[in-house]
Order: C-alpha cells, then sequence, then structure tokens
C-alpha cells in the first residue's frame, strides 16, 4: 500500500508542477530579452544572439559542440593524473576514456568504469558534471527547435543553438540545481574535496569513507536524466541517496522537465491541449510501465526471490521493493540510467519491464527534449496512418506529412532498433557475449540490455556484464554516437522541413490529434512498433527465463 | 580575418565549453563545497563521520576471518569488495534463476541457502528455505530426459553437491558437482515453510554493498542472542532496536530499517 | 465501348462513394498477367513483395537440397503469397484495360478527312498532327480533340460518356470542343486539332485506366516510405535474431532438432516464413491496387483525371467553389408567384401572363405557364388554335415578348422596358409597381412585368411575375454534409450581390462571390490559397481556364473548351458540375482504404508472433509455450498456418481494394474511430481466427 502511495504522490506531483513548471520554461526558452550575464556569455563565445539559424546551421553547432566535448573530455581522462585532486587515480585507459566521453556528451552516462576507483575529483565535477548539464540542455535545444518548426509559418530558421543553449543552462537547469544542491545536503550528501577518510570500524578493521563534491553533481545527474553516479553503485549508494525521501525526490527530479516539456510545445504551438495529449501518451505508457514493474517485483517470482522470499536481492532496505521498482521503471523510462537497485537481480519479467522501458525509444518521457523530440516523430508516424484514415494528406498541427517528413520520421525511427539489435547480434556473433556474468537467457539479457541501453541514451546496466574491454567498450561507444546524432541530425531536418511549409487551417475534416482517440493510438502504435521488433529478441532472455 | 563557416563554428564551440566549464565545472560545485563548511551543514558534507566510520554507511561486524562477532547486531551480506568496502561498491548481479554453482563461484541460490543456513546456526533458529538442501546449497536438479526436454527420465544430477532426494520421478539421484550438457536444470522446492525464519533481507546483498540497515525483522532475530551475549535483558535490546528504528518517511516513503551501526555503537555504549 | 455500354450510368447516392464489383472470373483471367509480373525486373519496384519473392527463391533451393513436406508446402505458399500480391495489380489493371480496349478499338478505325490548301484528303487519325483541320459531315466518327471552327453539328458522345443523348456542338463559344472517337449525327462541321499525336483524351484515358507508367502520387510515396522502413525493421530483426537463437539452442543443449531450430539455429524456410508474416505484405500487395481502382471509379463516373495527383488532392479540399447555375440551382429560373397591382384580380394577371408566354419556349416562359394553371386551373390553349394571335418573340433590343390579340397586346419583361411600353402607350404606371419590382429583386428573384394595352385605353401594367431561381432539391443536405467533412462551399455568380445572398442561405453554402468576373474568381482562389486552402472549382468557358489552372483540382466540363480542358486537371464527361462533390469523395475513399488496410496489416502481426514465435522456440524453452495462446497443432502447423494466412488474407482483401473501404461523409474524429475500430481492432482479432481456423485443418496433413 506504502508502495503505490509512493506512485500516486509522485504523479500528483508531477501534475501539480505540469503548468508552473511547464510556464517556466516556455517564458526562460521564448523571451527576447537577454540577461547581463547571458550578453556577456555570448560575447566571450562570440556569437551574435539575434542572428537565427536553418536546421543545417543548428544542427551544425549542435554537432560542433558535441565534437568538441567529446574531444576536449577524452583529453581530460587521458590527462587526469597530471591534475590536480586526481587522488592519484592513474589516466584512464583509451577506451574507456572514448567511451566515457561519449557516453556523458550524448546524455547516456554508461558507465565502464567504477566512479571511486577511477576518477578523481576533478575531472568529475569539471568534466564530467558539466556535461551532465550541457547535454541535457542540447536535448532541450533540439526538441524545442522541433516544435519550432511545427509553430513556424514558412520560415527557414528554427532559432539560435547558442542562445538556446546557454538560456537552458542558465535560467532553467542551474537555479534549479542550487536549489536541489541545498536540499540533498540537508539530507546528508556529501560535498566535499577530501580524497576521503580511513575510519576504525566497531570490530577494528579499517574502512575508508570516500568524499566528493556529490550533492552538487547528484542534483544535475537526476535533473538532466544523465544518470552517470558520482559512486559504481550510483544511487544506491548512501552518499548519493541517503533516505527513502530522496529516493523519491530524486525520480521526481528525473522525471520532472521530460513531463514538463509538452507543456512548452502546448505553448509554443499556441494550443495548450496538444501538450495535454502528448504529455497524457507519456502518462499512459508510464503508469503502466510502473505499475507493471512494481506488480512483478512484489510478486516476486523465480527460484531466488522464491527462496529468499522476496525480490531484495540487489534492493536496499531503506528503500524496500515497491520504491526501488519505481525508481527503476522511471529510470529507464527517461533516459536517466541512475540506479538506486540492481535490475540484473530483478525478478525475470521485472527485470524485463526496464529493456521495455528504453526500447519504447525513451519518449515516456524520455529524456530531458530528446523525450519530447522523440515521441513527437512517433506522433507524426502516428498521423500518417491516422490521417489517410481520415480520408487527408495527413497533417500534424496544419503541417502535412508528406513524402519528406516520413522520409525522415521512419528513418529516425529505424535507427535505433537497427543499432540495438545489430549490436546485440553482433555481441553474439563475434562470442563478446561471454563476459556475462550470468548464463543461459539471463545472459542475453544482459547483452541485449547493453545494446538497448546505448542506443537509446538511457546508460542504466544488467550491471553483471564486463564491459569495459575494448571490444564493448568500441561497440557501445559507437552505437551511443549514432544512437544519439543521428536522430538529432533526422529531428532537424525533419523541424527545417516543417517550419517552410504554410499551415493548413484547421477544420472539422482535419485529424484531431488532441482527442483521447488519438492519445490512444499513439500510445498503442509506441507499443505495438516496439513489441513487433523486438519481441523475438526479448523472447529468448527474459521471456524464456520468466516463463519457464 | 574571416574564418571559414565550419572551423568559427568549432572556435565558437570550444568558447563556449570552456566558459560553461568554468561556471558549471568549477564556480557551482565550488560554492557548495564552500557553503559545505558552514557550520550546520559540515558534518553531513564531510560525510556523517562517528568515532567508528559513517552512520550513512554500513560496516561488517565480522572478525578477521569473516566469522560474525556474537556481540554485534550483523549487517546484511555485501557484495562491495570483500564486504562493505568504499572503494568497491557493488551489488552481486546475479539473476533470479543463478542456481548452479560453478568451479569459479557459488550460484546465488547456494548463497542464499547457506546464509539462512548459519544464521539459523547462529541464532538458534530454523534455517531451512525453499529451494534449499539441508546442506545449505541450491537444490537444484539435472534431470535428463530420452528426447532431450521431454520423454521418460534416463538420469538424475544433483549439481551443487550430494544427492539430498533419493530418488526424482522413479529414477535414483546421482550426487554431482556442476552442469553437464543435456539436463534440464531443475530446482526442488522441497518442504520449508514459505515464509521462512530468516529474514529476506539476511540472505541477500543490498544494492550498494554499503547498506547501512537491515530490517527490523531481522534486528528482532538477533535481538536474544544480543541479550545473552551482552548480559542484558532482552527488553533493553527491543528498546534500543525501536530507538534506531527509522520508519517510512512520511508514513509511505521507503521501508523501515533498523541502523546497524547505531544500534552497536549505543549497545557499546552500554 | 460495349463494356462502357455495359455498366449502366450509376448516379452514386450522395449518401456514400460505391465502387465497381468483383467478378470472380476477373481473378482467372489476370493470373497469367500476374505469373508475368513475377519478373524480378518489374517487381523490385513494390519493395516488400519483392523481399517475399526473394525469400521464395531463397526457400525452394532450401526445399530442393533438403526436401521435406513442410518445406515444399511453405515454399509454395511462399510463392503463391508473391502470385496473389501480382493478382490484385492484375486484376485492377485488367478492368481498365477492357476499358481501354474499347476506347482504342473505337479510335484505330478512323480515318481523318484531312483539310488543306481547300483540298481534302484521306489519312489515318493516328498521322493527325497538332494544328491540322479536319472535316466532319454526318456519320463520320470525329478523328482526333480539336475546336470546331466552323458550322454546327449534332454529335454522339456516348463512346466517352455513355451518354446517349447528343449534344450540340458549334463553332465559337463554349460548346466547340469535340473529342475523337465520337461520332457526328448530323451536319458538317470543320474541326481544328488541338491534340498532339497519341496525347489524345483516349489516349490519357487508355494509359491511365491501363496502369501502364503510371505515376505514384505524393501520399502513395510517403506510405511506400513507410513500408519500406517496416520492412528493414523486420528484416533486421529477423536476421540479427540468428545468432541469438544459436546461442540458445548451444544453451539448451538438451533440446532436440526440430523442423524450426538446430544447432544451426532457426532453419531458413521458418526464418523466411517469420519475416513473410511480419512485413506488411497484406498493404504492400494491395497497394497499387488501390490506387488503379481509385482511377477506374472515376471512370466509371465519367471523369477522367489527368494524374492520379489530382485524385488524392480531390480528398484533401478545403474549399469547393462551385457555379450557381446548373449546380447549386436549376438551370433556370421558374415562375413562383403572380404579384398583382391595384387590387386586380390575380386570375386576369395570370391569364395574361399565360398568354404572352404561349409561344415562349424557354424554361422560364413554360414555368409561366405552368405556373398558371396549376395555380389558377387556367387550362394553356394551343398557339396553333388562336388564329388571329400575333406572337411577338423576345429580342435583345426590345427586351421583352408578348402576343398581340386583335385589339389586345400583352407585354411581359423587364421592368424597365415593359415600363417604358407603358408610357409610351399613354399609361401611367403606378409607383406601387415599382415597389412590387424592388421587393422581388431585393429577395434575389427575378421581377417580370406584365402589361396589357387595350385598343383605345392608355396602357397598364397588370402586375409582376415572380421568378425566381430553384435551388436543386437535396442541396442543403449536401453542403451540410460537406461542412461535417470540413469544407467550405462558395456559391459563385454573376447576380448582383443581394439576389447572391438569398439563393446563397437559401441553399445553405457557406459564402459567395457575386458580380463575378474570371479575374475575380482567380484572385479568390489566390486568396483561399494563400491561407493554406486547396480549392477545387468546375468551369466550362475558355475565360475559365486561368481559374482552372490555379485550382488544385479543376474539374473542366467535356462540354467546355478545349482550352478549359487544357487547363484543368479532370473532365467531366457528363458535364455535371454536382460531380465535383462525388470528386472529393472518391479522393477521400483511396486515402481511407490506403489507412485502413495499412493499420490492418501491421496489427496483424501481433496474431503472427504468437504463432510463429512459441513454434520457432517453445522447443529450446518449453515456457514459451505458453504464447501459443491460440493452442496450434504443432510448430510445423503454426508456421505454415501463418503463412497460408498470410497469403489467403491478400486474395480476400482484393475487393476491398478494388471497392474501396465504404466512406460515409463525416466528421474526421468520427471516420478515425469507425475506421480505427473496424480496422485497428478488426486487424488484430481477424488472423487470431484465421491462422486457427486453418490450423485445425492443416495439422491433417501428414508430416506437419
Amino acid at each position: 500500500m506504502a508502495g503505490w502511495l509512493f506512485v500516486i504522490t509522485l504523479v500528483i506531483a508531477l501534475v501539480a508542477v505540469y503548468r508552473p513548471f511547464g510556464d517556466y520554461l516556455y517564458r526562460a526558452i521564448s523571451g527576447n530579452r537577454d540577461l547581463r550575464g547571458e550578453r556577456l556569455i555570448y560575447r566571450l563565445v562570440g556569437v551574435d544572439a539575434r542572428a537565427e539559424q536553418t536546421w543545417g546551421v543548428y544542427a551544425r553547432s549542435v554537432l560542433a559542440f558535441s565534437a568538441i566535448s567529446i574531444l576536449f573530455l577524452y583529453l581530460f581522462l587521458r590527462v587526469q593524473d597530471k591534475l590536480w585532486l586526481s587522488l592519484g587515480f592513474s589516466a584512464v585507459p583509451t577506451h574507456i576514456a572514448w567511451n566515457t566521453a561519449v557516453s556523458f556528451v550524448t546524455n547516456t552516462n554508461w558507465q565502464a568504469y567504477s566512479g571511486e576507483s577511477t576518477m578523481g575529483h576533478l575531472v568529475q565535477m569539471a568534466g564530467l558534471a558539466v556535461q551532465n548539464f550541457v547535454s541535457a540542455a542540447v536535448g532541450i535545444a533540439v526538441a524545442v527547435a522541433l516544435v519550432r518548426g511545427f509553430a513556424a509559418r514558412r520560415t527557414a530558421t528554427l532559432g539560435n543553438f547558442w542562445v538556446d543553449l546557454t538560456r537552458i543552462t542558465l535560467r532553467v537547469l542551474l537555479p534549479a540545481c542550487v536549489l536541489i544542491t541545498l536540499v540533498f545536503m540537508i539530507a546528508g550528501m556529501v560535498q566535499n574535496l577530501s580524497g576521503g577518510t580511513d575510519v576504525t570500524t566497531l570490530t577494528g578493521a579499517t574502512q575508508h569513507i570516500t568524499g566528493g563534491p556529490v550533492a552538487s553533481q547528484e542534483a544535475i545527474k537526476e535533473l538532466g536524466t544523465n544518470g552517470g553516479g558520482f559512486y559504481n553503485v550510483n544511487s544506491a549508494h548512501p552518499f548519493e541517496n541517503p533516505t527513502a525521501w530522496t529516493n523519491w525526490l530524486e525520480i521526481f527530479l528525473l522525471l520532472v522537465i521530460p513531463f514538463s516539456l509538452p507543456r512548452v510545445f502546448g505553448r509554443m504551438v499556441g494550443q495548450n491541449r496538444q501538450g495535454y495529449a502528448i504529455v497524457a501518451v507519456m502518462a499512459i505508457l508510464a503508469i503502466a510501465s510502473v505499475a507493471l514493474t512494481v506488480g512483478f517485483e512484489l510478486h516476486g517470482a523465480g527460484t531466488v526471490p522464491q527462496a529468499v522470499g522476496a525480490a531484495v536481492e540487489g534492493k536496499e532496505v531503506r528503500f524496500g521493493v515497491p520504491d526501488s521498482a519505481t525508481f527503476a521503471a522511471a529510470t529507464t523510462l527517461t533516459s536517466t540510467g541512475a540506479v538506486d537497485s540492481f535490475h540484473d537481480s530483478y525478478t525475470a519479467l521485472g527485470g524485463m519491464m526496464p529493456i521495455v522501458d528504453m526500447m519504447l525509444g525513451e519518449v515516456a518521457p524520455g529524456g530531458t527534449g530528446s523525450g519530447l523530440y522523440g515521441l513527437l516523430v512517433l506522433a507524426v508516424i502516428t498521423v500518417f496512418v491516422a490521417g489517410l484514415m481520415v480520408g487527408r494528406t495527413p497533417e500534424y498541427l496544419g503541417k502535412k506529412i508528406g513524402a519528406r517528413e516520413m522520409k525522415l520520421a521512419s528513418l529516425y525511427f529505424l535507427v535505433t532498433p537497427t543499432l540495438v539489435l545489430a549490436g546485440t547480434a553482433a555481441a553474439f556473433a563475434t562470442g563478446n557475449n561471454r563476459t556475462a556474468l550470468n548464463v543461459g537467457p539471463h545472459g542475453l539479457s544482459e547483452v541485449l540490455y547493453a545494446f538497448t541501453s546505448a542506443g537509446n541514451n538511457n546508460g542504466s546496466a544488467f550491471a553483471g556484464i564486463t564491459v569495459n574491454t575494448p571490444w564493448w567498450d568500441t561497440a557501445l561507444g559507437l552505437v551511443m554516437l549514432l544512437g544519439r546524432f543521428l536522430p538529432i541530425v533526422l529531428v532537424l531536418a525533419l523541424a527545417g522541413s516543417l517550419a517552410r511549409q504554410r499551415p493548413v487551417p484547421e477544420s472539422e475534416g482535419t485529424l484531431p490529434t488532441h482527442q483521447p482517440l488519438f492519445v490512444g493510438m499513439v500510445a498503442g502504435v509506441t507499443v505495438v512498433l516496439v513489441a513487433l521488433t523486438f519481441l523475438p529478441a526479448l523472447a529468448l532472455g527474459p521471456l524464456a527465463e520468466g516463463l519457464s | 580575418m574571416r574564418l571559414p563557416m565550419w572551423l568559427s563554428q568549432h572556435v565558437a564551440a570550444l568558447r563556449a565549453l570552456l566558459v560553461l566549464t568554468v561556471l558549471l565545472g568549477l564556480a557551482y560545485p565550488l560554492a557548495f563545497v564552500a557553503i559545505g563548511k558552514l557550520p550546520g551543514l559540515s558534518g553531513k558534507a564531510g560525510g556523517s563521520l562517528v568515532a567508528h566510520g559513517s552512520t550513512l554507511i554500513g560496516q561488517a561486524f565480522t572478525d578477521s576471518d569473516g566469522n560474525p562477532i556474537p556481540k554485534y547486531f550483523q549487517s546484511r551480506p555485501s557484495a562491495a569488495g570483500k564486504g562493505y568496502d568504499p572503494t568497491a561498491t557493488s551489488a552481486s548481479n546475479l539473476g533470479p534463476e543463478d542456481v548452479v554453482d560453478t568451479a569459479d563461484r557459488k550460484s546465488l541460490l547456494t548463497q542464499v541457502c547457506a546464509r539462512s543456513q548459519a544464521i539459523g546456526k547462529l541464532e538458534g533458529v530454523d534455517g531451512s528455505r525453499p529451494y534449499c538442501t539441508a546442506g545449505g546449497v541450491g537444490a537444484v536438479l539435472e534431470v535428463f530426459h530420452r528426447d532431450g526436454l521431454t520423454g521418460p527420465v534416463t538420469r538424475v544430477i544433483s549439481v551443487n553437491g550430494p544427492a539430498f532426494m533419493p530418488t526424482y520421478d522413479g529414477v535414483t539421484v546421482e550426487s554431482g558437482t556442476g552442469e553437464i550438457p543435456g539436463g534440464v536444470i531443475t530446482p526442488i522446492r522441497g518442504d520449508a515453510p514459505a515464509h521462512p525464519v530468516v529474514p529476506s533481507d539476511a540472505v541477500t546483498a543490498g544494492a550498494s554493498g554499503l547498506d547501512p540497515d537491515i530490517s527490523p525483522a531481522y534486528a528482532e532475530l538477533q535481538a536474544p542472542r544480543i541479550a545473552r551475549e551482552r548480559g542484558i535483558s532482552e527488553k533493553s535490546v527491543q528498546e534500543l532496536i525501536e530507538k534506531y528504528t527509522v520508519g517510512r518517511a512520511l508514513g509511505f516513503m521507503g521501508e523501515p530499517g533498523v541502523n546497524v551501526l547505531e544500534l552497536n555503537m549505543a549497545l557499546d555504549k552500554g | 465501348m460495349t463494356l462502357l455500354a455495359e455498366k449502366p450510368l450509376e448516379k452514386a447516392k450522395p449518401a456514400a462513394v460505391r465502387g465497381g464489383l468483383l467478378d470472380p472470373a476477373q481473378l482467372w483471367h489476370s493470373l497469367p498477367g500476374a505469373l508475368v509480373k513475377l519478373d524480378p525486373r518489374t517487381l523490385w519496384r513494390n519493395p516488400v513483395m519483392f523481399i517475399v519473392e526473394i525469400g521464395a527463391a531463397f526457400t525452394t533451393i532450401l526445399s530442393t537440397t533438403d526436401p521435406t513436406a513442410l518445406a515444399w508446402i511453405i515454399t509454395v505458399w511462399l510463392w503463391l503469397t508473391v502470385v496473389f500480391a501480382n493478382l490484385a495489380e492484375a486484376v485492377a489493371e485488367g478492368r481498365g484495360k477492357a476499358q481501354a480496349a474499347a476506347l482504342r478499338a473505337a479510335k484505330q478505325d478512323t480515318v481523318a478527312r484531312l483539310l488543306k490548301d481547300g483540298e481534302e484528303s484521306l489519312i489515318p487519325a493516328t498521322g493527325l498532327k497538332l494544328g491540322d483541320v479536319v472535316v466532319a459531315e454526318a456519320g463520320d466518327v470525329i478523328p482526333g480533340d480539336g475546336d470546331v471552327i466552323e458550322g454546327i453539328a449534332s454529335v454522339d458522345e456516348s463512346a466517352i460518356t455513355g451518354e446517349s443523348a447528343p449534344v450540340i456542338r458549334e463553332s465559337g463559344g463554349d460548346r466547340s470542343a469535340v473529342t475523337g472517337g465520337t461520332k457526328v449525327l448530323s451536319d458538317r462541321i470543320v474541326i481544328k486539332i488541338t491534340q498532339r499525336p497519341g496525347e489524345s483524351f483516349v489516349d490519357r484515358m487508355i494509359a491511365l485506366v491501363e496502369g501502364a507508367n503510371r505515376q505514384k502520387t505524393p501520399n502513395e510515396i510517403a506510405l511506400n516510405i513507410l513500408l519500406a522502413a517496416l520492412t528493414i525493421i523486420f528484416l533486421l530483426s529477423v536476421v540479427t535474431l540468428q545468432p541469438l537463437a544459436i546461442f540458445s539452442k548451444a544453451y539448451q543443449a538438451a533440446a532436440p532438432n526440430t523442423s524450426a531450430i538446430n544447432e544451426h539455429g532457426v532453419t531458413g524456410i521458418v526464418l523466411v516464413s517469420l519475416l513473410v508474416c511480419l512485413i506488411p505484405t497484406t498493404i504492400g500487395a494491395l497497394l497499387s491496387a488501390i490506387g488503379i481502382a481509385g482511377m477506374d471509379r472515376l471512370v466509371q463516373r465519367n471523369v477522367l483525371a489527368m494524374s492520379g495527383r489530382a485524385v488524392e488532392a480531390a480528398g484533401d479540399v478545403n474549399t469547393l467553389l462551385l457555379d450557381k447555375t446548373g449546380t447549386i440551382t436549376l438551370g433556370n429560373r421558374q415562375a413562383s408567384e403572380f404579384v398583382p397591382v391595384d387590387g386586380l384580380d390575380p386570375e386576369v394577371l395570370a391569364s395574361a401572363a399565360q398568354l404572352s408566354s404561349l409561344a415562349d419556349e424557354t424554361p422560364e416562359g413554360r414555368s409561366v405557364v405552368v405556373l398558371a394553371k396549376n395555380e389558377f386551373g387556367l387550362r394553356e390553349s394551343e398557339p396553333g388554335l388562336m388564329t388571329d394571335a400575333h406572337f411577338v418573340p423576345f429580342s435583345a433590343q426590345t427586351r421583352m415578348s408578348g402576343v398581340d390579340l386583335g385589339g389586345r397586346e400583352i407585354r411581359k419583361g423587364a421592368a424597365a422596358a415593359v415600363m417604358k411600353w407603358v408610357r409610351e402607350n399613354g399609361g401611367h404606371p403606378t409607383e406601387e409597381v415599382g415597389e412590387i419590382v424592388d421587393m422581388i429583386s431585393g429577395t434575389g428573384g427575378t421581377p417580370l412585368v406584365v402589361a396589357e394595352h387595350l385598343a383605345g385605353q392608355p396602357a397598364r401594367a397588370l402586375g409582376v411575375i415572380h421568378l425566381k431561381d430553384v435551388v436543386k432539391s437535396g442541396m442543403r443536405a449536401r453542403f451540410d454534409e460537406m461542412r461535417k467533412m470540413g469544407i467550405r462551399t462558395v456559391m459563385i455568380t454573376g447576380d448582383n450581390p443581394r439576389t447572391a445572398a438569398a439563393i446563397a442561405a437559401e441553399a445553405g453554402v457557406d459564402d459567395f462571390l457575386a458580380e463575378a468576373t474570371p479575374e475575380d474568381k482567380l484572385a479568390l482562389i489566390r486568396k483561399e490559397q494563400e491561407g493554406g486552402r486547396l480549392v477545387a472549382m468546375t468551369g466550362d468557358g475558355t475565360n475559365d481556364a486561368p481559374a482552372l489552372a490555379q485550382a488544385d483540382v479543376g474539374v473542366a466540363m467535356n462540354t467546355g473548351t478545349s482550352a478549359a480542358k487544357e487547363a484543368g486537371n479532370m473532365v467531366d464527361l457528363d458535364s455535371d458540375p454536382t460531380k465535383l462533390i462525388e470528386i472529393v469523395e472518391i479522393g477521400k475513399q483511396l486515402l481511407i482504404t490506403r489507412g485502413a488496410l495499412t493499420t490492418f496489416s501491421i496489427t496483424n502481426d501481433i496474431a503472427k508472433y504468437f504463432a510463429i514465435i512459441p513454434a520457432m522456440f517453445a522447443a529450446v524453452y518449453p515456457g514459451l509455450d505458453k504464447l501459443n495462446i491460440m493452442r496450434l497443432h504443432s510448430p510445423g502447423s503454426a508456421i505454415l498456418s501463418a503463412v497460408i494466412f498470410n497469403a489467403l488474407v491478400i486474395v480476400a482483401l482484393i475487393p476491398l481494394a478494388l471497392r474501396g473501404v465504404r466512406y460515409t461523409p463525416s466528421s474526421a474524429s468520427a471516420l478515425l474511430r469507425r475506421n480505427l475500430w473496424i480496422y485497428g481492432l478488426g486487424g488484430v482479432l481477424t488472423p487470431f481466427l484465421g491462422i486457427k481456423l486453418i490450423d485445425l485443418i492443416v495439422q491433417f496433413i501428414p508430416g506437419i
């Protein structure tokens, strides 16, 4: 009962902030005035804040910023041993540095390393955490550019990437994180530059209590749906998630931006009900997934959970089963990937849910920005089929979905499954699946999980698998890179194509895209497309394990 | 000199990254490190340290050989390094059907069974669990059928050690070590009670390997031993348990837990 | 020709668009064509079916090297899947071809009487060039499309329109266009050819209905992209399954080899079966048939579309420009009321009006006679019986007509003209006449003043005949339907705004354009298009040509000029302006059919998964048999049943593809709800039933 109340209060809180926070986001992004600090930044960066960019220029700006970020982070990791606060850790090996640089720039935060034994404090805060901010901002910027494409009337431009990046970071993420960090510190998260303290335990042994600027990083880790833990065990670590209520708060934070962005969408296209429709699709899928995950975990099927009496392996006492399962669903429904319990030890079907959540394409509600643009692409595909069924050339918000739009939407929709399935098959074909800790179907799930997580930029793992080998680091790095930037370029191209169109006025003959029927259809299309694509693979993994 | 478009974009990108790194990567976290020095926050920001560790970080109450020290409440099993090692945090990451021991490692099922039995012995209660043998390993048979997965049973092996039942489907169960190809892994439920005496958190590793808490039920189970070992009344132990039990936040968040380090320190204080 | 005659002109009911029926014999006749289409060089244009063909070829090789009953039966059904898809297209084309053949027969025999430098020579019609001048006399078949430049003739156009009544074609004006293949019944005309060789109407019609080099329409291209994407994704999902299957089989070493899976993974036959069942074969097979049948439905309604694009655009139309006369109102005004002056007995007025109209054969004149008869029982006297009567015909100069009966002269006509006549004959028309005239004009009617002049007395006005535009029955309901579909109707009329407003209100159109000149029309279309709307209109005159060209859907009347026909993108052979509404419905129906079958095709996959996945993998992981919710007999029968269902559903849906999904004009949400229930939910449930039924039969095949 307490578990369901936990879920219900989260829903109530998200509903409560949808309008005010969404409106705040809208004003922050779409205003015309620059703050003094922002003007200073534009001057330092050397960009003209008033210059509007075409989709091509916008995309090249995103790619340039991300490429520089990857390069910078890679070098940072490679030379950390020569820098301040390295805690004596050596330079990060090349393949792990590549994997990590890509992982944080793509908002994935897949971790092929163990934080407390690899990364010094400087790299954590000035390297990894900076990307936590800006990769989230990039996602939101791209989503906003797509929405501008829907809202535009025959223009060639989509806004200015540098302005979007700066505003989202300075007006939204940073102020929110300042507030959250304070709360987290009060809750007991550490925030220091200590290399750790050796203490003598009650029994006379020595224990090394680690330190670090954790609270400040934890705030953006959740808010930006990044999920890269300061420590290896992420949000299960008492320093990253000390109490049951910080657990609630972290789940709320990782959901709040993705669930509020549809409001921005509704405001920008001038029809709030369109925002409600999109958030309704997200909510339906999310609530169903949370309910199933919690249900499967509470049911506790499987030999070991039956022997134990509950599915508590890999779960902390202070969180308990339902709250841990809620976190697992929320972190995979968004592209966060932080964990407060270890999915590998979940019941077979309970562990399948996070995989399915990611396979949905990170749209319910998905990552910061990426969730909104992902769902809008799915809505475009739905509009196409539904639009034909009402006897008109399909149109969404007055924009016709023609051959070019379908080409871009279809390619978008192809990218991730291709990466996930090809990657998984390649791991088995090359024998690299043998680094999986578990055998049989569960081992297959570990491999499938890894590529699903990387391809969808989630970053969580069935952590039993050893992935810090050169093959895994290279393969997953490529999958993360392509899984992030191919869709971004396609989305921006789609935005450009939509922006050029003259909107068709709405009439009785127009497919209504704000009514329950359409909401249900988008949800249905999302689930059916996923089920059809991934069911065979799931059958040999979690389904084989869970149905035996 | 005007830079070509593609180059100027990368220069802008580099400048933007540097500006944001200074702001977000240095100014922001360091400001909070400074705030963390303020009285009232410094303890928490420093790691909630107490005389013998951190109240947030669990520790093992075992001797150097890993045996429980009876006068202390015992923590949950830990998968962090050799146990409760904050420099090697980890969960076990073993799946729900990890039931066959190999030469390299014990299966999760056997670990659960072994822990249950050990705790049963330590606390003087019944340590039996479903799918566990009396010997404290996973009760798992490998069953060979004539036609692979179907047909009459031709051979039965107990994969995790000595045969724990005489026959299966009329075929004598052989003792074995590990799985050999060709059979079907079949866990045997046995007749242990559905709700074992030893609580579930006592036989499983947590998520962090640093779980500072145990369930109130596990604390209750240990109370008689603590009272006996320390020569104090069970009631006073119970009172301490209650004192260090943290209920659900706001009545619905998380699960009740007992902070083991604080409890043991309170016991030592007398 | 004969074929067209067999298809009686059905005036489609306004409520629903109907299409042609499928004759089972057609399937049989089309079979050879379907087999020819197996040629990969033509099939690759349909990526979905091309993949199926490659799969079928692959399983053929596998079956030959390792023959089993299951393998061969599956192979046969995979080939049948491709054949069925080709059959759908062939049937659709076949129906068009039959029409085309008839048309071509009419064309080939034609000999042209070329007029050059005043000399006539006989050449084959196919040799005619643009600008040639030909002569056609009674009994001649007109050799090509052109304009009459000299003479007048009655022409039998039934070969093209199916309408047996002859039509008049004359030089100049809006009835100058003639069509090749039609027959002159009387008189002699000289025609200037306006077509290039091989581009005549009939040629275009043949090309369109045959489906040869049919251009894909924009929505069809977009849909093809989606289908290609789905095909790729399933191809990927099936191919990448193999390493996983090998791993699983190796792990579960106890699992015996089956016909579906062995140590090398899933067998080729089963893998191909899975792929074929998953890719959207249903819609892929029927897509081009739907397009061809859509054109065909238009042709059956005697509308020629110049491109499929125009048909699709018709479904998207937001604004319909309709000419008042002939479309919204009956072609002519009719007398609706006699309004006498000065307390005069209305019957006197009626009688005078009737008398003056007896010789007036115009519809207006007839309607006056009829009204007088109906209202006052005044029997119409035969003009021939009234020996002393002298009828004065209407002329543009006098703007009135009438009758002289010895000492009594009666005149009726435009108010100003008749009043002038009254005054000239010593009368002093009262103010009241003017008031009545204004009142009638104010309500959109046309006043005709009736006056008499008895010898020796001053002339006097008797009263006014109220001529009214009569709105066709059912138009208001029709426009309400349009509104429900989100289409705005705009009435175009040359009337003054007051008259136009009155008629617009009566007919229930959304807007009107009064005193419309061709320039006004063009401007209106541009304005609508500026707002992102698609505009459809009809037109016949040369001065309509710019507007027809500008409109997204321009339907030219067949009676119209060549210029109008060239400018529009459709021609209505019946010259029925109301047809526009049906064209819109056909356009919508075409899109709906594609959308519905796509939905059906995709939702079908759910059941197929429940058949095939347990069939493939339950042998390795017995728990997966729980997914076999249909309780199919064996892995072999499950896979075979899915493949057979997949093939048969194509045949089962051919009639639907040709006929089109039933379309009732209604709002978008109502349409979506209905089609989603039928084709979405139906698509989920039908295969469960179908596969189970097929399984109950195929399980008796030995070796399955």
